[in-house]
């Protein structure tokens, strides 16, 4: 009987401490735009209220800059944002649709916004004073659908292909260029593979982040999302090389982190993956000897490969007033403030001006990265492209899992991408 | 004890020691996973103990106190308010099952073991819109009243258990004592069934600990949320850091950890006294 | 041998009124979103017409029809389900029942170890679950690396990479979580047995065995029961585990009806659908539930 009381006592003092430390703190709900908020000049300003799901530090200090930036910039708006986490965005998009919890500009991974551009998340911006033309076509089309505008693109960038070069170095090997064909890239892999090497890696993971990497060697093969049959060499080369043992086959269960850490590790040679990984890499792995060049060409008579283009897009949301919104736009459409923001974020500006700056064009990887940009296409883009990327994702762990053959793959994968119309 | 027993006492502690020591590996994985630094975490072969402790993850975590103890704050105040609806409303209930006989008992079982056989992913959406309109977003009673719909309909699933089985004589003891059905029930069977309400109120709080989806959903301010939350710190867009995820898995729990050391005694003490003299 | 118990004097009123409060709590926190959760399954609601209550028109069962036609991924899905369902409570219950029996008997250490089996149950489930992908890694992995150290096997096996071993490993992880609920609530059944018992069967020159199937588990027959069947609807049910160890892969093989029901309504904005699989979970559990009741009802009449 002691005991219970001494017990339940102290959990109750506790609870008493802890909660005298701050006030219960119930925030209210941001679903109206129209919050007054004071400034320290004695005036009041309209908020703007931004949802992100950015959580390095990098990003985060990118953001508070920007946004101080923009609050200084003028006195209308108070822009704030708030993080919601990236594997809970969509659903709580969702749930704020259903339930008018809902910010005034969204920033949110761009393959997305289709889909939420069809739930009426967002507003019809077409007319707003923005020069279209100054932005690259892919990112700009995430933002786009039926030829109205709903927004403009944040940062963009793609996946290009990372190489130790010590490992080539060791096995006499020549580095692989921007015109490496798939033979090519096929032979470096085969021989790179030995002692415990893999000769290359990527993310087959079952979601749309495999989906955003073994995409680019269907297109480059000469297929598209729509038409699947024409990139049927894709699934060959793929399965050939996990067979040869050259292309990890713990691919299928990789995400792009998993892969990254493979490469920093040394387990693979070779490694497709985004400029996001380069602060890890310095940090953790500081002596590896890398090199960054586009994907391998389909052969001698192709392009440079195609790269899928990813990075985020800003929405501005459906609302009755959305000039605060449209303000953050226009204050971001400034080249010089594009720049300083992707410089901070380790991503590329959409607008081809402000990809153009020295920043990024002195330094040998990011400028392949750019390189590889100007052959970058968007995914979809498509209100439907959930199911989409998960017909073509499972194609994709078909063959490199050799579940089937490559031509029976492209058949199937072509009729799951029909039934998806 | 006779050699006999005493030889098959010993048997049973070493075969009940090998399945502790497999049971327990994983446990043992996750702290070292945590000392490790990123790239020896994915050397092959990995070494079983860390060749250069790295403690980082931990003194990031437990020294960015602000986070940590507010997070432990929300936690504690989500669970205690969950956990307290949920044993309120639990018992009785389970005690009106367990010994009164009417026509709906058995509907009524069944309701509550109904309720919990959508996925709580499902019901996020209506939960959502309810608690909007109810204006009840970013407040610790959206969380606390989701978690606990767990809570109450399992503890009533197990308390009617642990009251059906008192024997009945005390009942009828109480009676002649002069005990109607609700003085009886706080004086007699709740003392009785103390282990059962224990263990019930653990699982509601332990559940309400670890909950991080209605946690998530429904307070987006991030000085409220749950210390599970933090998960998404280390699990990222990008990446995952492993080292700081394990670190973090630890530290979540530590907190829980202590009440249950602290419990221990008290819970040891209420199932030896829970044997009850015919 | 037990007292036949005499059966209470009809106590409708009180029982009700007991049962009341939370009964309604659940109507509306959880009976209110099911409902609304049936009436979505019958109504065409997707990416086109979410926004648009206009456009949601009444189309029967016609999602159900189509999520069961062609190959159907939900038909698999609820095998996967089962097979993942019964492996589990199978070993879950019976690891967890041998080590209720072995840390109810007070021995040096044995509130230390009951203690230290709790944690993994008190770890959040995505830590888990995520701490078990790391194991389970083909390359770099624990498991694979100690098992072909103790020789154990001679190639590692690709555990979430190949279709057939991915279910094994996903049940291994939850079958870790689980035995401490088991344990748990089986000990705290165990105690209510009164010393007493034990005592006069040994002078009546009972052994271990015999005991333990003659008295111990008969006398905790619904606490085993409830054990059963809880854990049965929440294993049916798990979702956070296998999402963040597989999520639902590779190629389906893991796909549970919990995970392609998330799936369809959160990723590809089939919210109609993903509430006509929610539903099929929910029917199955259903039938569960029935089952349990009957035989609530009569072991109670023996008693």
């Amino acid at each position: 009987m002691k005991k219970k009381i001494l017990s339940a006592l102290i959990c109750v003092m506790m609870v008493g401490s802890m909660l005298a430390g701050c006030g219960s703190g119930s925030g209210s709900s941001s679903d109206s735009a129209e919050t007054q908020t004071e400034d320290s000049s004695g005036g009041s300003k309209t908020e703007v209220v931004i949802w992100d799901y950015f959580e390095t530090d990098a990003q985060k200090e990118m953001m508070d800059q920007l946004l101080a930036g923009f609050n200084e910039s003028q006195d209308a708006y108070e822009a704030k944002h708030v993080y919601v986490p990236f594997s809970d965005y969509e659903k709580q998009l969702t749930l704020g649709i259903a339930s008018g919890e809902l910010p005034d500009l969204v920033i949110m991974d761009g393959c997305g916004m289709a889909s939420f551009i069809s739930m009426d998340l967002f507003s019809d911006i077409s007319e707003a004073d923005i020069d279209w033309d100054e932005y690259m076509a892919g990112p700009l089309e995430t933002t786009m659908l039926d030829g109205k505008h709903y927004g403009i693109p944040f940062a963009a960038n793609c996946t290009a292909l990372f190489f130790n070069k010590d490992l080539f170095d060791d096995a006499g090997l020549d580095y692989p260029t921007a015109e490496t064909t798939w033979d090519e890239f096929r032979e470096m892999a085969k021989t790179l593979t030995k002692d415990g090497v893999t000769g290359f890696g990527n993310a087959a993971v079952g979601t749309d982040e495999g989906t955003f990497q073994c995409l680019q060697w269907l297109y480059t093969a000469g297929g598209n999302y729509e038409e699947v049959e024409g990139g049927v060499d894709a699934y060959k080369l793929m399965q050939e090389m996990v067979a040869e043992g050259s292309w990890a086959k713990d691919c299928v269960n990789w995400t792009q982190s998993d892969v990254n850490n493979n490469f920093m590790a040394g387990n693979i040679a070779m490694q497709q993956n985004g400029p996001w990984q380069i602060p890890g890499i310095a940090s953790e792995a500081s002596d590896l000897n890398y090199g960054v060049v586009p994907l391998p060409r389909r052969d001698d008579n192709s392009e440079q490969a195609t790269s899928i283009i990813g990075g985020e897009s800003m929405g501005v949301v459906n609302k009755d007033d959305t000039s605060g919104a449209v303000a953050f736009l226009k204050y971001y459409d400034q080249t010089e403030v594009m720049v300083e923001a992707m410089e901070q974020y380790g991503s590329f500006p959409p607008k081809t001006e402000a990809a153009a700056d020295s920043y990024w064009m002195d330094d040998p990887v990011q400028a392949e990265f750019i390189k590889q940009l100007e052959t970058s296409i968007p995914r979809g883009p498509s209100p439907l492209w959930p199911s989409y990327s998960s017909a073509l994702q499972k194609g994709f762990q078909e063959a490199l899992t050799s579940a089937k053959t490559p031509e029976k793959v492209a058949e199937d994968t072509q009729a799951a991408v029909d039934a998806v119309k | 004890m006779t050699k006999k027993e005493k030889r098959s006492n010993l048997i049973l502690f070493i075969v009940g020691l090998i399945v502790f020591i497999i049971f327990i590996f994983p446990l043992y994985w996750m702290i070292v996973t945590a000392l490790k630094s990123q790239v020896e975490i994915f050397q092959i072969p990995t070494p079983l103990f860390p060749e250069n402790l790295t403690w980082e993850p931990f003194k990031q975590q437990l020294s960015a106190s602000g986070d940590t103890l507010r997070g432990f704050k929300n936690s504690l105040i989500i669970s205690v308010g969950a956990t307290g609806i949920s044993t309120v409303l639990a018992i009785p209930a389970a005690y009106g099952l367990a010994r009164f006989k009417f026509r709906f008992r058995k509907g009524l079982i069944l309701f509550f073991l109904m309720t919990q056989m959508l996925p709580s992913t499902l019901i996020l959406t209506s939960l959502y819109i309810m608690f909007s309109e109810l204006g009840l977003l970013n407040t610790y009673l959206a969380p606390i009243l989701a978690d606990a719909t767990l809570g109450i309909p399992f503890s009533i699933i197990i308390l009617r258990t642990y009251f059906i089985s008192i024997p009945k004589e005390l009942d009828e003891a109480a009676k002649i004592d002069g005990c109607n059905s609700v003085t009886s029930f706080f004086k007699v069977m709740l003392p009785i069934a103390k282990p059962g309400v224990i263990v019930a109120a653990v699982f509601s709080f332990v559940y309400a600990w670890g909950d991080l989806i209605y946690g998530i959903t429904f307070i987006t301010n991030p000085d409220m949320r749950p210390i599970t939350s933090s998960i998404y710190n280390y699990v990222q867009q990008y990446q995952t850091l492993w080292n700081s995820t394990m670190a973090f898995g630890i530290v979540a729990i530590l907190p829980v950890i202590l009440i249950f050391i602290f419990m221990q005694k008290y819970i040891v003490s209420g199932l030896t006294n829970g044997a009850v003299k015919a | 041998m037990m007292k036949k118990k005499k059966i209470m004097p009809a106590g409708t009123k009180a029982g009700i009124l007991f049962a009341l409060p939370a009964a309604i709590y659940m109507l509306i926190f959880v009976g209110y979103p099911t409902i609304q959760n049936f009436i979505l399954s019958f109504k065409h609601v997707d990416v086109f017409t979410f926004s648009n209550p206009d456009k949601q028109s009444f189309v029967g069962f016609q999602n159900y029809v189509e999520l069961f036609t062609g190959s159907s991924i939900l038909a698999a899905a609820i095998k996967n389900t089962l097979i993942f369902t019964v492996s589990s409570i199978f070993f879950q219950f019976f690891i967890g029942f041998g080590l209720a029996l072995l840390f109810s008997k007070k021995f040096k250490g044995s509130s230390f170890f009951r203690g230290v089996t709790m944690i993994s149950w008190l770890l959040p489930v995505t830590v888990a679950g995520l701490l078990f992908k790391f194991m389970f890694a083909s390359k770099g992995g624990i498991i694979n690396q100690l098992f072909v150290q103790l020789n154990l096997m001679e190639q590692p096996l690709e555990w979430l990479l190949d279709p057939k071993l991915a279910m094994t490993a996903i049940v291994v992880a939850n079958i870790w979580i689980g035995i401490p609920f088991n344990m748990m609530l089986l000990i705290t059944g165990l105690t209510t047995i009164p010393e007493e018992i034990y005592e006069s069967s040994k002078l009546d020159g009972a052994n271990k065995i015999q005991t333990l199937f003659r008295i111990t588990i008969p006398m905790i027959k619904p606490a085993i029961m409830s054990v059963l069947t809880l854990g049965f609807v929440y294993t049916f049910k798990v979702f956070d585990l296998v999402w963040v160890m597989t999520k639902g892969g590779p190629i389906n093989a893991t796909e549970l009806v919990s995970t392609y029901a998330y799936r369809l309504s959160f990723e590809e904005f089939q919210f109609s659908k993903g509430a006509a699989a929610a539903n099929i979970l929910f029917l199955i559990l259903f039938a569960v539930g029935l089952f349990y009741i009957r035989l609530i009802n009569d072991e109670e009449e023996a008693m």
